[in-house]
């Protein structure tokens, strides 16, 4: 609300920590520097956030610039809060182990229910090539 | 994107075009000896060309290493003279000749980054490649000026140059430029060609952002002009971040002091941090070059790309490169008045409420950030300018419904309570401010005398590359075709009447938002519209009745039974009668073309409303054309499909109204007779259960009834 009362606009939350979910199901927790029309967005000390299960792990990627199309969803972070979940932080190898054998999980019980359904002569096309169409 | 060659002192523009025509490996060799090891060492660089083509972003990044890192090395031993000529056609290529006989070196680049620079060279210089006699006096000329301005003071000279969007000067001796040849005459369409190309990508925050409104609602005729490869400027921040800093700080600059006249800049390059003035900037990127050593010498940290500190506080950065920012924790204490007038009133005052409530809370850690204030307050207006920009509506009312009428109602409800207690004036009023519809009807352009269309094609006016001719059709195309047409026509009128009927649903609401004067055109509007929906369901023989096949044609569609519903209140009485009978007519057909749709039933409630205001012999009428074909009541009536449980219900209860109404009637007691009849006739169990019915029904069939039938009913009708 800062420059334009009435408004919904970015312009106030920069300069603080935000997380972003995007698309294609990253979250990248960073801080806001600059905005455009498009909600382009710049992050800055951006880290990769993996989450598995209840652990999570920190990839430090740098500076980001997210295409504003990409954005699911975009909050921020309050630092003062503090930090009582009950997720665990792991470290980075361990987190990516842990979300390979979550992939591949998936991908087994994707191949079994895709064999079940030829059996029936059933098919559903997979929802990755619609994207959202 | 460089090349380098050496070249000899005395070479002429002549040996310099074929030099261009250089190999892939020289490139290699010169890159090397520029960059690599062979120029570290020694300053053997005699003399470098540098051929850059329209990327003047990167130049001006390597440009800046470049100066960073070599020109110390040279800057100890021999003294440059850089000595620019401008090439047109082959990009811009700029000489870097050593020559003896000593100059200053901050002038020199200086001359050397103003005349590469396309956005300060504005100078007499063209912004565009005009032919070589051209250029090179311009270029002459500018370097001419330049060197009248010698007062050793860089500031003078960037000053001299000026801003970077000045307009060219000294176009007057370039009479030669044959970008400007006019177009022949036109013969229509008073915006062509491309619009006007700033010197800027079009994403780029403007320097100036006052020409933004302007520019988009008056698009300016343009002369059509072969199309220039214009350079952009080097969309540079405003200010060095604090890694260009860092770098700056442990680059080999730290290496021999300066003169001392280059002295007080230091300070300027800080100031041109802090006020991100753009002037300032060139002079501090120059002063990249004569970085001193003369204040404090910041113990910035060696890590100074990335590093995230997340959940702890901001690391030690504390030192700055000189003084803090003046104007560092004191953004958000003065109260910023901000343009609400096109709010209402009560969404003014809570946000006041809100944002007194939030108070300022987080200013010291912005303050303490040194990434900070990366988006200058320029950048911030431009984006929100532009936001603002595409909220500007036409028609409020259209586009920003629900707050509209949810101001309207909230107004009502408070002038409803405060009625009678005070005599408040229109204080809550919404006046949204509305930008004139402006039709831009667009033409092709043609030129007199012209064979085809113009090739020219711009965002302003688009080429037409199809010619669309209606064609008529032949013969035996058309008999397929017709039944498609005919339902194509229905849907046409379906959608034409909504259009109307929709204006005047919302004739009422707009009345009271328009101002007295324009409301007379609103009546009449309004007249035209309703005249135009009751015309459009009439025979085309005869204007008064209303057309059967018209109303059933409308109704076969699953929209027209909905657009008939909507519009069954709007029609003047007889109208309305005139459709409910049509509807009656046709039901059986209705009922069987709307197995599908399922929509007949919200015809009940219009319907049964025109019923309640027929006299009693359109009623009977009504009742009589139910009954028209043989067993058409009893089929319709068995009609097992969901819907029709309220078209029976609806069909009981109109006998029950008839009878109610006018007791006295002898064809009434006939009907009633053949309605028991029916309902009789009917197996109860197909018989879906009526959505209401009248109280009195069973006591009126009680009179014309024995009482065996009276049971049956009974439990019929429950």
């Amino acid at each position: 609300m800062n420059y334009v009362p009435g408004t919904a606009s970015l312009i106030d939350d920069i300069d603080k920590k935000h997380l972003v979910l995007l698309r294609d199901g990253r979250t990248l927790i960073g801080y806001l520097r600059s905005i455009d029309q498009f909600a382009n967005l710049v992050f800055h000390q951006t880290v990769e956030r993996i989450h598995v299960g209840k652990k999570f792990g920190d990839i430090p990627r740098g500076i980001f610039i997210v295409r504003g199309e990409n954005v699911v969803l975009l909050g921020e972070m309050d630092v003062d809060k503090p930090c009582d979940t009950i997720l665990q932080q792991v470290s980075i190898e361990e987190i990516l182990e842990e979300q390979r054998l979550q992939q591949q999980a998936k991908q087994e019980t994707e191949k079994v229910k895709m064999q079940v359904l030829k059996d029936r002569g059933l098919s559903i096309p997979k929802a990755d090539n619609l994207d959202e169409y | 994107m460089f090349r380098y060659s050496s070249l000899d002192d005395d070479c002429t523009l002549e040996e310099e075009d074929d030099g261009l025509i250089e190999e892939e490996d020289e490139i290699d060799q010169f890159n090397d000896d520029t960059f690599g090891a062979g120029a570290i060492g020694g300053s053997s660089m005699k003399s470098v060309q540098c051929c850059f083509l329209q990327e003047n972003s990167h130049f001006f990044e390597l440009l800046r290493n470049f100066l960073e890192v070599e020109l110390f090395e040279l800057e100890v031993n021999k003294y440059l003279i850089l000595n620019l000529r401008r090439q047109p056609y082959l990009g811009d290529i700029i000489y870097v000749d050593e020559r003896s006989g000593g100059s200053d070196l901050a002038e020199s680049l200086a001359r050397f980054i103003l005349d590469a620079d396309p956005a300060i060279a504005g100078v007499g210089a063209a912004e565009r490649p005009a032919p070589s006699p051209g250029s090179a006096g311009s270029v002459l000329s500018a370097l001419r000026g330049l060197d009248q301005s010698r007062e050793g003071s860089l500031m003078s000279i960037i000053k001299e140059a000026g801003l970077p969007k000045r307009p060219p000067q000294g176009r007057a001796d370039e009479g030669h430029d044959l970008s400007e040849r006019a177009p022949p005459p036109r013969s229509s369409s008073p915006v062509i060609g491309s619009p006007p190309v700033r010197a800027v990508p079009i994403g780029t925050p403007p320097k100036h952002p006052m020409s933004l409104n302007h520019q988009i609602h008056h698009p300016t005729a343009v002369h059509v002009r072969a199309p220039i490869q214009h350079r952009y400027p080097a969309p540079f921040p405003e200010r060095l971040s604090p890694n260009t800093l860092l770098n700056i700080a442990n680059s080999p600059l730290c290496r021999g002091p300066f003169p001392p006249r280059v002295g007080p800049v230091l300070s300027q390059l800080q100031r041109a941090q802090l006020l991100n003035s753009q002037h300032i900037f060139m002079s501090a990127s120059l002063q990249v070059a004569g970085f001193p050593r003369g204040g404090p010498g910041p113990p910035l940290l060696a890590g100074g790309g990335f590093r995230p500190f997340f959940g702890g506080p901001p690391p030690p950065h504390g030192h700055r490169m000189g003084p803090p920012p003046p104007h560092g924790p004191h953004n958000h204490t003065p109260p910023i008045r901000h343009n609400t007038t096109h709010l209402h009133p009560q969404h003014r005052r809570l946000l006041t409420q809100r944002m007194q409530s939030r108070g300022g809370t987080g200013l010291d850690r912005r303050s303490r950030d040194p990434y900070s204030n990366l988006m200058s307050q320029k950048e911030k207006e431009w984006v929100t300018k532009i936001q603002m920009m595409q909220l500007q509506s036409t028609d409020p009312y259209l586009d920003d419904y629900y707050y509209q009428n949810y101001y309207e109602k909230m107004e009502k409800r408070q002038e409803r309570e405060r009625d009678s207690s005070s005599k408040k004036e229109h204080a809550t009023k919404l006046i949204t401010p509305q930008v004139a519809k402006v039709e831009h009807t667009y033409r092709p352009v043609q030129f007199a005398g012209s064979l085809g269309k113009l090739t020219v094609s711009s965002v302003n006016n688009p080429r037409k590359m199809i010619d669309a001719v209606v064609t008529t059709r032949s013969d035996d195309e058309k008999r397929e075709k017709q039944v498609w047409n005919k339902r194509r026509q229905i849907l046409y009128t379906v959608e034409k009447m909504y259009s109307l009927l929709l204006e005047v649903q919302d004739f009422e609401k707009r009345f009271v938002q328009t101002p007295e004067e324009e409301r007379e055109a609103l009546l009449e509007q309004h007249k035209t519209n309703t005249e135009q929906l009751c015309s459009s369901l009439q025979e085309k023989e005869w204007e008064d009745r209303v057309s059967d096949e018209q109303c059933v044609m409308i109704m076969s569609v699953r929209k027209g039974k909905r657009l008939i519903a909507r519009l069954l209140p709007f029609l003047p009485a007889s109208q309305g009668a005139a459709v409910v009978m049509v509807i009656a007519r046709n039901l059986p057909a209705l009922a069987k073309k709307d197995k599908q749709d399922q929509v007949l039933c919200c015809l009940v409630e219009p319907v049964s409303a025109v019923i309640q205001s027929l006299s009693s012999s359109a009623l009977t009428d009504l009742l009589q054309e139910l009954q028209g074909g043989d067993g058409q009541l009893a089929g319709v009536l068995q009609n097992k499909v969901n819907h029709q449980q309220t078209v029976a219900g609806w069909l009981i209860s109109q006998p029950g109204r008839t009878c109610v109404r006018s007791p006295a009637k002898e064809e009434s007691t006939e009907l009633v007779f053949s309605v028991t009849r029916e309902l009789l006739g009917v197996p109860s169990s197909s018989l879906s259960p009526p959505l209401f019915t009248p109280p009195n029904l069973l006591s009126l069939f009680s009179r014309y009834v024995d009482r065996q039938r009276l049971e049956l009913l009974q439990d019929k009708l429950q």
